[in-house]
C-alpha cells in the first residue's frame, strides 16, 4: 500500500471509528491490544520444604516453647531449675509432636537383644562396631531408630511470612 | 434417609452431642453414637474433638490472620468458638465469654442484654448469655450438617439438657437460644435424668439391678455447677417405673472452683517465699494444678507431691521458670473445704454479702458440697412422694443407690469420700450402705443419655416421670395501712405445684385480679424447690427464705375497643408437652392473655 494512502486511511479511521481496520493493522505490523496477554498475577509461591520446616518449628515453639529453650544459655542455671522447666516443656512438646507427626521405631525390638537386618532400603539400618564385609544378617539392636509414618501439618494460610516462627508479644496493662 | 434423635449436652465448660438412629421404631438395636466436632484448635487449624469447649472469643481486627478462623462450613465466622477460643482467651481475657450457662440462670442481671464478656474493656462488642449459648448450639448444628448432609439437623428430633435446678426462666431462655440457633423440634431434658438414662442404656438388665422402693440419688458435679436429683423406683401395672421426686437448688460450684482453690494454695505458698504471679500465670498454674491433681489421684500413686511449674514468660524460659509443687496434703485441705465430712444436720452457711456487690456470678457462698447435699436430703417431702421416699427417723431422705456424674466425680478419691459421708449419714439413720451405680463415661453420659431417652420415647423404653421440679408462686401485696419505711408484707399465691405433669393445666379460680385493658401489668414471681405440698390456689403468708424471687411476669391486655375497661381475670397454669411452664390470665368470658417473663428490668439483687 502506498504510504500516503496508509497515512490518510489511518487518520480518518481513527478520527471517525476510533480504531484501525484489520488490514491496516497487519500492514503496519501492529498487534491488537486485546490480544496482548495480560501478565497473570504472580501465583502464590508454592510451599517449599523450608516452609514446612519453619512451620514445624513454629508449632513446637507455640505449644512447647522449644525454641526458647534451645536458644537460651542455660549454663548458669542449676540442674534443679533446668529440670523444672524441662518437665513442662517435655510434656507439651511431646503432645504437640504426637499430634502432627506419627513416629514409630524402625525396628520394633528390645534394645540390647538380637535383631535381624530388615530387608529393603539399606538406609533403614546403620551398622556399627566390628562390621564385616557384605551385609550382616543381624546383630545386637543398639538403637531402634525413628521413622515418621505420617506427617500432617495444617495448611499454611493467611500469614504470608513463615519466617516469623513466633510473633513478638506485647502486653497491654 | 435415616432419622435420628440428637442429644445435646450444653455444658458450662464443655458441650457434647450424641445421636441414635431410629428406623421404623426399631430403636433398641441401634447404638448411641458420639459426634466428633470439628473446631478451630489453633489459628488456621481445624481438628475434630469429642467435646466443644463452651467458650467464645470475640476477635479483634488482625487478631488472627485473614482466613485462619474459617471453618469448613463458614469462611468468615464472627466469633471463634471452642478450643481456640479457650486458648486465646487465656491471653486476652477481656474478649472471652465463658460460663454463659451460669449467666443464663442468674436472675440478678439482664439475661437477654449484651452483658458478656463481663469484664470486657470499653469498645469491645458484647453479647447476651442467650446469644452466646446460641453460638455453641449453631456450631453443633453446623458440625452435624457437615457430617450428615442427607439428614439435615432441622429435620431430626433434638433434646437439649439443662440442670434440674434451672428455673422456668432459665429453661425458657435455653429454648430461646435453641430457637435463635435455628433449632426446631427441641425438647429440654434434665441433666441428672439424662445421666440416669445413660446408665440404663449401658445396662439393658437394669430391671434386675434395682427394685420397687429403691431411691436413687444422682449427684452431678460438673465444671461449674452442682446438681442433685432423687429418683424413686415404683411400680405401675406390674412393671418397674421411675419417678423423679426431688431436685436440688441451683448451686454454682464445681470442679473449676476446686482446681482454682488448689492453684491459689500453691500461689499463696509462692507468695510467702516472695514470688508473686500475675493473672496470666495464675491461669497457667490453674491448668497445671488440674493436671497435677489428676496425677496424684491416679490409682496406685503414692507420690507425696507433684511438681507444677510456670514457665518464664519471655525468651528466658529456664531463667524465668517458677517452680512449685502440689502436695498431697493440699488436696486434703481443699477437699476439706469442698467435701467436708460433716453430720447430716449441718446446713450450708449463708454468708452476708456486702450491700454493694460487684455484678458477677452468684457463686455459692458455702463451698461445702456435702452441706448442700445434706440440705437437699432434708428438704420437705411432698405428700405424693412420701410412700416412695425412704426416710430415716430424723426425716433425712435415705437413698439406696447413688449415681455419680460430672468430671469431678471421675476421680475415685472424690467418689469414695462422698460415699463415706453418705454411708455415715445412713448408718446414723439405721440403714445399710448405699450402693453406687457404676460404669459410665462421666463426660459423655448426659449427651448419650438424652439421645437414648429421645429414642426411647418412640419405643417401649422406660421414661422417668417427674413433672415440673419446683412450685411456682405469684406475689400479692397485702392491703395494710402504709407504715413509713416499711414495705407492705407480701403473700404468695401458689400457681403451680411441684410435680405438675407435662401436658396438663390447672385453673386457679379462688382469686381474681382486676386488670386495666391496654396497660401492662406486672406480677412478682417466685419459686421453691423445697415447698412441694402447696396445692394450686393456696395462699402462703410466712415463707421466710423458702421462696426465691425470679424475674417478674408481665401481661399486656390488648384492647379490642378504645374504652379503658377493667377486666377481672384469674390465673391458669399450663405445663406444655415439652415441660415449659406457661401462665395465662383468663377472663370470665373466656378471653386469654399469656404472661411473659420480663428478664430485662430487674436490677442486681
Amino acid at each position: 500500500m502506498h504510504r500516503l494512502a496508509i497515512a490518510f486511511r489511518s487518520f480518518f479511521a481513527l478520527i471517525f471509528d476510533g480504531f484501525l481496520p484489520v488490514d491496516l493493522i497487519t500492514e503496519l505490523g501492529l498487534v491488537e491490544k486485546s490480544a496482548i496477554p495480560k501478565p497473570a498475577p504472580p501465583p502464590p509461591p508454592a510451599p517449599t520444604a523450608a516452609d514446612g520446616a519453619l512451620q514445624l518449628l513454629g508449632i513446637l515453639q507455640r505449644d512447647g516453647r522449644l525454641l526458647d529453650f534451645l536458644m537460651e544459655d542455660i549454663a548458669s542455671y542449676s540442674d534443679d531449675q533446668v529440670g523444672a522447666a524441662v518437665r513442662g516443656l517435655h510434656g507439651q512438646s511431646r503432645e504437640s509432636l504426637d499430634r502432627y507427626v506419627k513416629l514409630q521405631p524402625v525396628i520394633d525390638g528390645v534394645e540390647g537383644t538380637f535383631a535381624k537386618t530388615p530387608a529393603g532400603d539399606p538406609g533403614l539400618v546403620k551398622f556399627i562396631g566390628n562390621v564385616p564385609a557384605g551385609t550382616p544378617k543381624g546383630g545386637t539392636l543398639r538403637h531402634r531408630g525413628w521413622r515418621a509414618m505420617s506427617i500432617q501439618l495444617p495448611p499454611i494460610a493467611g500469614r504470608s511470612d513463615v519466617t516469623v516462627v513466633a510473633p513478638a508479644e506485647i502486653e497491654i496493662e | 434417609m435415616s432419622h435420628y434423635v440428637i442429644g445435646i449436652d450444653l455444658g458450662t465448660t464443655n458441650s457434647a452431642l450424641a445421636y441414635k438412629a431410629i428406623n421404623g421404631g426399631d430403636s433398641e438395636t441401634s447404638a448411641v453414637e458420639r459426634l466428633v466436632i470439628p473446631q478451630l484448635v489453633n489459628a488456621g487449624e481445624v481438628a475434630e474433638e469429642n467435646l466443644l469447649p463452651s467458650f467464645l472469643y470475640i476477635p479483634v481486627e488482625k487478631d488472627f490472620a485473614a482466613g485462619t478462623t474459617s471453618l469448613p462450613w463458614n469462611g468468615n465466622p464472627q466469633y471463634v468458638v471452642g478450643r481456640l477460643a479457650q486458648k486465646r482467651g487465656v491471653e486476652n481475657a477481656g474478649r472471652l465469654v465463658s460460663s454463659a450457662k451460669s449467666w443464663l440462670s442468674h436472675a440478678g442481671v439482664d439475661r437477654s442484654g449484651a452483658i458478656l464478656p463481663n469484664h470486657a474493656p470499653e469498645g469491645v462488642p458484647r453479647l447476651s448469655p442467650v446469644a452466646a449459648s446460641a453460638e455453641y448450639l449453631k456450631h453443633l448444628r453446623a458440625a452435624w450438617d457437615a457430617q450428615f448432609p442427607e439428614s439435615p439437623f432441622t429435620e431430626q428430633e433434638v433434646l437439649v439438657t439443662v440442670p434440674a435446678s434451672f428455673d422456668a426462666v432459665a429453661r425458657e431462655l435455653t429454648l430461646q437460644a435453641a430457637e435463635d440457633a435455628g433449632y426446631r423440634q427441641v425438647t429440654l431434658l434434665e441433666e441428672p435424668q439424662a445421666a440416669f438414662y445413660a446408665w440404663i442404656e449401658r445396662h439393658p438388665d437394669w430391671r434386675e439391678r434395682v427394685q420397687v422402693g429403691n431411691l436413687i440419688l444422682v449427684v452431678d458435679v460438673g465444671g461449674g455447677t452442682t446438681d442433685f436429683t432423687l429418683i424413686a423406683v415404683t411400680e405401675e401395672r406390674g412393671e418397674l417405673a421411675l419417678e423423679r421426686v426431688a431436685v436440688g437448688e441451683h448451686i454454682l460450684l464445681g470442679g473449676d472452683n476446686i482446681d482454682l482453690a488448689l492453684a491459689r494454695l500453691v500461689a499463696d505458698r509462692l507468695a510467702e517465699k516472695g514470688t508473686r504471679i500475675d493473672g496470666m500465670q495464675l491461669q497457667m498454674l490453674w491448668a497445671n494444678c488440674r493436671a497435677a491433681k489428676e496425677k496424684l489421684l491416679e490409682a496406685g500413686s503414692t507420690a507425696k507431691e507433684q511438681p507444677v511449674t510456670i514457665l518464664g514468660k519471655g525468651t528466658g524460659l529456664v531463667g524465668g521458670t517458677i517452680k512449685a509443687a502440689l502436695r498431697r496434703e493440699d488436696l486434703d485441705t481443699v477437699m476439706q473445704g469442698f467435701l467436708p465430712e460433716t453430720p447430716s444436720s449441718e446446713m450450708p452457711i449463708r454468708q452476708k454479702r456486702s450491700g454493694l456487690q460487684e455484678i458477677g456470678l452468684p457463686y455459692a457462698s458455702d463451698a461445702a458440697i456435702t452441706r448442700h447435699l445434706a440440705k437437699f436430703l432434708r428438704q420437705q417431702s411432698a405428700a405424693s412422694e412420701q410412700k416412695m421416699t425412704r426416710r430415716g427417723p430424723s426425716g433425712l431422705a435415705c437413698p439406696t443407690h447413688v449415681l455419680f456424674n460430672g468430671g469431678v466425680l471421675h476421680s475415685p478419691f472424690v467418689r469414695e469420700r462422698l460415699l463415706r459421708v453418705l454411708n455415715g449419714w445412713l448408718a446414723e439413720e439405721g440403714f445399710g450402705e448405699i450402693e453406687p451405680l457404676t460404669g459410665e463415661d462421666l463426660m459423655q453420659a448426659v449427651a448419650r443419655g438424652s439421645a437414648y431417652y429421645g429414642a426411647a420415647r418412640h419405643g417401649k423404653g422406660v421414661r422417668i416421670r417427674g413433672g415440673i421440679p419446683r412450685s411456682y408462686y405469684v406475689g400479692i401485696e397485702t392491703t395494710m395501712p402504709a407504715v413509713p419505711g416499711m414495705t407492705a408484707p407480701l403473700k404468695a399465691l401458689t400457681v403451680a405445684q411441684f410435680g405438675m405433669e407435662e401436658g396438663t393445666d390447672v385453673q386457679i379460680l379462688n382469686r381474681e385480679f382486676g386488670l386495666l385493658v391496654g396497660e401492662p401489668a406486672e406480677f412478682r414471681f417466685f419459686n421453691s424447690a423445697v415447698r412441694k405440698n402447696d396445692a394450686p390456689g393456696t395462699m402462703i403468708e410466712d415463707f421466710g427464705d423458702e421462696l426465691e424471687e425470679m424475674s417478674p411476669m408481665e401481661v399486656h391486655l390488648s384492647a379490642d375497643r378504645d374504652d379503658r375497661e377493667i377486666v377481672r381475670v384469674s390465673f391458669e397454669t399450663v405445663v406444655t408437652e415439652i415441660g415449659m411452664l406457661q401462665l395465662w390470665c383468663v377472663a370470665r368470658d373466656g378471653r386469654r392473655w399469656k404472661l411473659e417473663f420480663n428478664v430485662r428490668e430487674r436490677v442486681a439483687a
